[in-house]
């Protein structure tokens, strides 16, 4: 009986392909103080950690330190008290899809890269990263968003639209809470950010994991209020906007996700991250999917 | 010939509570006042004790977008103005969050084969001269270049 395998428009690629090769390492001895600084200016999400003898240990992730700001831990703590081992690791020729599957199964948002001969770290495999590849393949598609708007007419691909992809339901907190409980109602939504909305009800501004790591090392105690630490105004976009015009406005101004809007700007429906575009592995349109269905036996 | 004897002790630091901001407008106010371009600076606090190193390099990793490999691909798009934006959210960054803490140091009377050893290994271009924690000069390469050369040819 033949079976039908559902391929996605990054069948067929490796790891090595789509890998970051810098990794952001630190002893674990570093300070969480130091961690936060590599985080912000080289804008990981997460840091692999060694021992003496620079073999990895560990990771420690911007929800670990927001963890710890929680917990009310000094900056000066060692990493090694708030890292999560081992790290889990994938090869360079492994297939993409294969990678992305032990990352959805295991809930974990990278896989570390070992060279193929030695055992050194050779580079590391995020969610956001696929994006780009997505995007790349998309832009060079010849039933891509960007070539059919110029040939109207021809227009017969159904696309993906963002509320097709999004997240529905959006968590938020008020505006005169303080970052205790936005670190809270963050941890029990494993989301990046979370939404501000003020008295009226109206969307104010967004607090990211991010934003408090950084209050912490500017010595912001949890029991401040969110305003000081809150970005406004809020990015987002409409629900019935094209998934390809979101990932690009996401890739351009360097942000991690975008709230979603109904046609009335101030009610917002969902929330579009660039991992949930990687986690649905597809590009813009439907064409893509379709054509790469593949009848095996 | 040691540090003191090259070092130079016109030299300007950053606060590590100063804004991206303010750390761009004192490399300028640095580069004008010293009359060299000046592509690092030395970040000290309130008792003149060194605590980091900030250079242009450091700014310009930070202020790059993350995804910026697909930006050559993306020729529909004017990215004027994105900066503007980037700019407006980096807003909350202080020198502390992105200098480069691990500082390598020399002392008033290191030498100077020691100073040029330091900086061909480490690839490191100028070296803080600190007596105890204090900063009391700097030494850029061209310094020990020019010292070195004029040994030389002589």
């Amino acid at each position: 009986m033949p079976v039908v395998e559902r391929r996605s428009v990054l069948s067929g690629i490796s790891v090595e392909e789509a890998m970051r090769k810098q990794v952001v390492q630190l002893p674990k001895s570093a300070s969480i103080d130091n961690c936060i600084n590599r985080m912000i200016k080289y804008k990981v999400n997460a840091v692999l950690i060694s021992d003496e003898e620079q073999h990895p240990v560990g990771v420690v992730s911007k929800t670990d330190i927001m963890g710890a700001f929680y917990a009310g831990f000094p900056t000066e703590t060692a990493l090694e008290n708030i890292m999560v081992g081992p790290p889990l690791f994938c090869y360079p020729d492994d297939e993409l899809e294969t990678s992305l599957d032990t990352m959805r199964q295991s809930g974990i948002h990278r896989l570390y890269v070992l060279g193929a001969e030695s055992n050194a770290v050779a580079g590391v495999l995020a969610y956001p990263d696929i994006v780009g590849l997505l995007y790349r393949y998309c832009r060079a598609c010849d039933r891509g968003l960007l070539k059919t708007r110029r040939k109207k007419d021809e227009d017969k691909f159904e696309r993906y639209k963002v509320k097709d992809v999004m997240t529905a339901s959006v968590s938020y907190r008020r505006d005169n809470e303080n970052l205790a409980q936005v670190i809270e109602g963050l941890s029990a939504h494993h989301f990046g950010a979370v939404l501000i909305k003020n008295s009226h009800g109206d969307p104010v501004g967004v607090v990211s994991k991010t934003d408090l790591i950084v209050a912490y090392k500017h010595g912001v105690s949890v029991d401040e209020g969110v305003e000081p630490v809150m970005k406004a105004p809020v990015q987002s976009c409409e629900a019935e906007a094209y998934l390809a015009t979101a990932l690009q406005q996401m890739l351009l101004k360097d942000v991690q996700r975008l709230f979603v809007h109904s046609s009335e700007p101030r009610q917002i429906v969902g929330v579009l991250s660039l991992s949930d575009a990687a986690r649905f592995r597809s590009g813009s349109c439907r064409a893509c999917v379709s054509s790469r269905l593949v009848v095996g036996s | 010939m040691i540090a003191q004897d090259i070092m130079q002790t016109n030299f300007h630091t950053l606060r590590p509570g100063n804004t991206i901001a303010e750390a761009v407008k004192l490399f300028q106010v640095a580069s004008e006042s010293e009359e060299k371009k000046i592509f690092g600076l030395m970040v000290a606090d309130e008792e003149d004790h060194l605590v980091g190193m900030l250079s242009m390099y450091d700014i310009l990793i930070f202020i790059q977008p993350k995804h910026t490999h697909i930006w050559g691909e993306i020729e529909d798009i004017d990215p004027t103005g994105l900066f503007d934006e980037s700019l407006e959210r980096v807003k909350s960054i202080l020198v502390s969050d992105i200098m480069t803490t691990e500082v390598i140091t020399i002392q008033p009377d290191t030498h100077l084969m020691v100073i040029a050893d330091i900086m061909i290994k480490k690839h490191i271009r100028r070296l803080p001269v600190t007596e105890g924690k204090e900063v009391v000069g700097i030494v850029y390469v061209s310094d020990v270049f020019y010292q070195l050369l004029n040994k030389f040819l002589v």
